[in-house]
This record gives structure tokens, sequence and C-alpha cells, in this order.
């Protein structure tokens, strides 16, 4: 039927003028009645980039925990407990013992420092290597190259990877650690000399350096595999095999559990404050609905009386009621993106903060906003039209 | 073609049975113009809305082509009136977003052809105003295009219901006859309180309390 018709077919008379054949397509009066369908597409458009964007911002604080600390996917960090003495027997059983193959054992010492993140400082380790380990653990990191140098062994000099300089606003010559830095002590004023071209996040000094000036006095092995696959099983591997035991096993799948758990809290206030959000504008969309609709009944009351069907209508109603939803979900997603681009530039990218302006789950958290709309405008409608008398409208009963 | 025979139309007022119709009978024939005449009240409207199926009887019966309209389904009796028959009603009702053609055009679901819609509304002088919105037409000219909607398609009824009571005396007069000249081989029902509204009709009933009160005049 053409009243159901989507695209509305034209022609010209013989005055050149363009007229619809078929004036009832569903776009028709959107089109032209822009004043009406605009506001609704409008408040689509700012819930879907509001709910989007809010949860796209949300989750780039676990996605900063996970980009900050994902150099330790690289390796299988060990130290033992309460007794300095005891790492190189560890290191040494390992070889023995282990089922998976070690590509490289590096010793080192760590001393802390902090990061910036949108939630504030957290902390972050310097790793102390021996000279011949600094390059390779650069290049396990995915180093592409570097400018200036390595740290020389024993002196305070550090290397730094690109985002940590960008976060804390270091180059070359800056001091990355001091003695009057609360948040970054050292006896002596390390600086950079250093800086690796890779996405990682990365701070080495000599392991000489931090056993002269750094406690405390433990040693930790970095066992590193040849492939991330064998990285996992050695993880495992080692979590098992020590379990029990005075030995820390660190793991990159503890980050990514901590960080689960640190936030599943946090997602389920989001859920309830999204859900309360999705309820507050379909309810709003809802009472908008009603209001246009209300301003066409003569519209359907004399399409009834000329020969129209309530389900002709409805089904006109209902197809228009899509376009309007289904564009204004897309159309917000477009704004989302478009905002989270900006975010990203302005506020995020200067201090090397991750924010993932595609992430498909902000994306998905709209998903319920169109179909609750959608939901309500159907049903505004319906209850409309079950007690709708055309004739009260054509004796202008109801106009 | 359509027959009315002892039909009532009764509303519940406060437990009340209020007659708008009391078992009216009577007959559309083909191509006539038939006038029903009769003051504020007197159930005109009613009929008319009875015998064009947008109302169901209380009691009686209305029969299209010998087909009970009571026993077709509310899609069969809207598509009776979308094919069969065309309206007119008291006020100019037209669609604000669509010009004066595409509101003819609504007439026809299956496409209209736009020459036909054209000629209707030069007919109607409406020829340099095809492309007007209603808000851009006077009261006349709205009432113009809707008599343009009601022959569009050539329906077999039309039905009229006071269409000059939105207008004054000299345009009600021509939209009357313009009804009467272009509606073809298709009956024209007209209701309305005022008999210089009928003069051009072939037969005329008057109703006075929902009754028939007179025969047939022709």
């Amino acid at each position: 039927m053409s009243v159901r018709s989507v695209d509305p077919p034209a022609a010209k008379t013989s005055t050149g003028r363009r007229v619809l054949t078929r004036p009832l397509a569903a776009t028709t009066y959107l089109l032209r009645n822009a004043g009406k369908s605009i506001p609704l597409t409008a408040v689509i458009v700012l819930a879907v980039m509001l709910v989007a964007g809010i949860i796209s911002m949300i989750n780039s604080i676990p996605l900063s925990i996970r980009v900050i600390y994902n150099y330790s996917r690289e390796f299988t960090g060990i130290t033992p407990r309460g007794d300095a003495a005891k790492t190189q027997p560890i290191l040494d059983e390992i070889k023995k013992k282990s089922p998976i193959s070690i590509e490289r054992i590096i010793v080192c010492r760590t001393t802390a420092t902090v990061v910036q993140s949108i939630v504030g400082k957290w902390p972050f380790y310097i790793a102390g290597l021996e000279q011949n380990d600094l390059q390779y653990y650069l290049d396990r990191q995915g180093s592409k190259s570097l400018e200036g140098r390595l740290p020389a062994a024993g002196k305070p000099e550090a290397v730094i990877s690109r985002p940590v300089a960008q976060n804390l606003g270091l180059k070359l010559g800056s001091e990355l650690l001091g003695p009057e830095k609360d948040d970054g002590f050292s006896p002596n004023s390390v600086k950079v000399v250093g800086i690796a071209d890779t996405e990682r996040w990365v701070m080495l000094t000599s392991i000489e350096y931090l056993q002269d000036f750094h406690f405390p006095p433990i040693d930790i092995g970095i066992l590193c595999a040849p492939t991330p696959a064998e990285q996992s099983k050695l993880d495992l591997w080692a979590e098992k095999y020590f379990k029990g035991r005075p030995v820390a096993v660190l793991a990159y799948h503890q980050v990514e559990k901590d960080t689960n758990d640190m936030f599943a809290t946090l997602y389920q206030i989001l859920n309830v404050v999204i859900g309360t959000l999705v309820l507050v504008i379909t309810t709003m969309m809802g009472m908008l609905m009603n209001i246009y609709q209300s301003q066409r009944l003569v519209e359907f009351g004399l399409l009834q009386a000329l020969g129209y069907t309530k389900k002709q209508l409805l089904s006109r109603v209902v197809i228009e009621t899509v376009f309007v939803v289904v564009f204004g979900w897309l159309l917000g997603l477009v704004a989302a993106y478009g905002l989270l681009n900006v975010a990203k530039r302005t506020l995020m990218d200067p201090k090397a903060f991750a924010l993932n302006v595609l992430d498909p789950v902000a994306y998905a958290y709209s998903i319920p906003l169109p179909i609750a709309i959608l939901i309500v405008a159907i049903a505004t409608v319906v209850l409309r039209f079950r007690k709708f008398d055309p004739i009260g409208v054509v004796e202008r009963r109801i106009v | 073609m359509l027959k009315v025979n002892s039909a009532s139309l009764v509303y519940q007022d406060q437990g009340r049975d209020l007659f708008a119709c009391r078992e009216v009978s009577l007959e559309v024939r083909e191509n006539e113009f038939l006038g029903i005449l009769g003051p504020s009240g007197s159930g005109k409207s009613s009929l008319l809305y009875l015998m064009s199926g947008l109302k169901t009887p209380s009691s009686g019966q209305i029969t299209f082509d010998g087909k009970p309209l009571s026993g077709m389904d509310d899609a069969s009796r809207a598509n009776l009136r979308l094919k069969e028959f065309g309206f007119v009603f008291q006020q100019p009702y037209l669609l604000g977003y669509l010009s004066a053609i595409e509101n003819v055009l609504v007439a026809q679901p299956s496409g209209g052809t736009i020459e036909s819609a054209t000629d209707l509304l030069t007919s109607l002088g409406l020829a340099n105003k095809l492309h007007r919105l209603p808000h851009e037409l006077s009261g006349g000219e709205r009432q113009r295009v809707c008599v343009a909607r009601a022959l569009m398609g050539n329906p077999r009824i039309i039905f009229a219901d006071e269409p000059t009571a939105s207008l004054d005396h000299k345009n009600g007069v021509a939209v009357v006859n313009l009804l009467n000249d272009l509606r073809g081989k298709g009956a024209l029902v007209m209701v309305t309180h005022d008999p210089t509204m009928l003069e051009r009709a072939d037969r005329i009933v008057r109703l006075v309390d929902g009754h028939i009160s007179e025969p047939d005049s022709n």
C-alpha cells in the first residue's frame, strides 16, 4: 500500500513542478515537518552521544591501566619474599624445572615513581637492568628507535619511552628522579638520556645505580619466553609451581584481573546511571511523541474517514518512528565519534591518556536507547489509535 | 445501489436511549443527486455516516450492491470508502504539509495520475494554485480542493456533509454546483439544513428528530 511506502515517488505537472504521486509515503511527513522531526532526532542524537561518550570516558580508566602496565605482558616477574639472597637459587631452579622454553632471564632491581592518569597519580616502576639487557628489553617492548642513548652503568641516567615522556612532560636532559622529588626520590638527579620510540610505557636505568642508591636490596628475575603464547603458559606454570612458597610471581593477567575487580562496582553503578538515563530520555521521547501524534489527530481522522485503515496509518507512523530513531541513533554514533575524537586530541593525547574512540562497548551501550524509545513511541501511538474515532474529527469534536 | 433498511442509530446518554436515526429507510440510485434536508440535530450527519460505513447501525441494515455493510470487517469497509465513495466534510480538512494537488492524490492510494488531479483542480478553478499549501488557500479554495479529492477516481457515490457550512452563500452554491457538474456518473448524497443548496437535487428527503418526515419529493 502506498501509505506504507517509504520513498515518496515524484512526478512533474505540466507546469514542471515536482509532485509526490504517493504523498503518504513515510518520509514525506518527516521531510516536510522538519520543525518536528529535527527536535525528535536531536534528542536521540544527544542521548546516544551522551551515553557513548560517558561509557568511552569511563572505559578509558581501566584502558589506561592496561596500557600503562602493558609492558608486563613481555615477561614473568619472580621475586623472593623475605630473603634477598634467594633470587638466584630460584632462577636456577626455574631453569631446571620450567617445562616452557625461556628465551632470556634478566636480573633487575626496581624503584618506584608515579605517572599521571585521568584519575590522579599511579605508581610506576623503574627497572634497573644490566647493560647487555637494556637494548634487549627495549626491543622486546617494541622499540623502533632510540633518541639519545642508553643509561651508562652506575650513572644517574634513565631511558624512557615516548608515552612516559609525553605524560610527565620530559625530554632529553630532564630530571626523572631526584632528591627534591617526593613521588620519585633518588639521592642523585637522574636525568633522561634516551627516549625510546614505542607505544609501551617504559622507564629503565642501570641496575648498578639502583643497587648503589635504592632500597630494598632485592633482585627480581624477569623470565622472557619466546612467544606471547608461551609467556602466558610460563605465567601460569610459575604461579602454580611457586604456590605456597615465599616467592611472588608477577604476571600480566593479574593486572587484568585486578583491573576488572577494581571496576566491577563502578560498572554496576554505571549500569544504574545509564539505565536511569535511558528511562528518563525514553519517557521524555514518549511524551514528545504523544504531543506530536496528538497534533496529527485531524490527519489520522481524515484519512481514516476517507478509507485508510488503522493498520495502514499505524504502519505509517511506525515506519516514520523507525526512521527517526534509527537515523537519530546513527547520527548519535557519528556525533559521539566526533566528540570523542575532539576529547582525545585536546584532553587525552597531550598526556598520553588512553581513550578508544571506537570502543565497541560504549557504542553497544547506546543500543537500548533507540529500542526503548521505539517501544514507548509505538506503544503511545497504538494506545492513541485504540480509542480513536474518526467521526470525532470530521464532526470537529476533537480538532 | 445503496439501500438503507429500517436503520437506527442509538446512543446511550446516562442510561437513556437517544435515537440519532430512527428506522430510516431510503435508497440511493445510480447517478442521482439525493438531498437530505433537516435542521441542526435532526440526525442528517449520523445518517450519512451510517450510509458511508463510518458508523454501524444499532438496528436495521445498509447494503451496497446487495452486500450488507455490517457484514464487512473494518478493512473491507475502509476499502469500500476509499475505492467506491468520495467524501466532502463540513470543514475543508486538508493535510497541511501537502500541496493542493498532493491532497487530491491522497484519495488514490495506488498512485493516482497527476493529469486527472490537475484536470479536476483546473475544472474547479484552481489551475494556478496546484502547488499551494492549504494555509496559502482561502476557505472556498480549500473546500474546492476537498471537492476535487472527493471526485478523484470517479467514485460511485459522493457523500457531502454540509459542504457549504464553512462558506458564504455564493461560494457555497458554487461548490455544490461544481460537485454536481463534475460528479460524472457518480451519485451525490448531500446533507444540509439550507434548502437553497438542493435546488438541483433529483430527490430530497427531510429528516426531523431522526425520522424521515416526508416522502421523496421526486
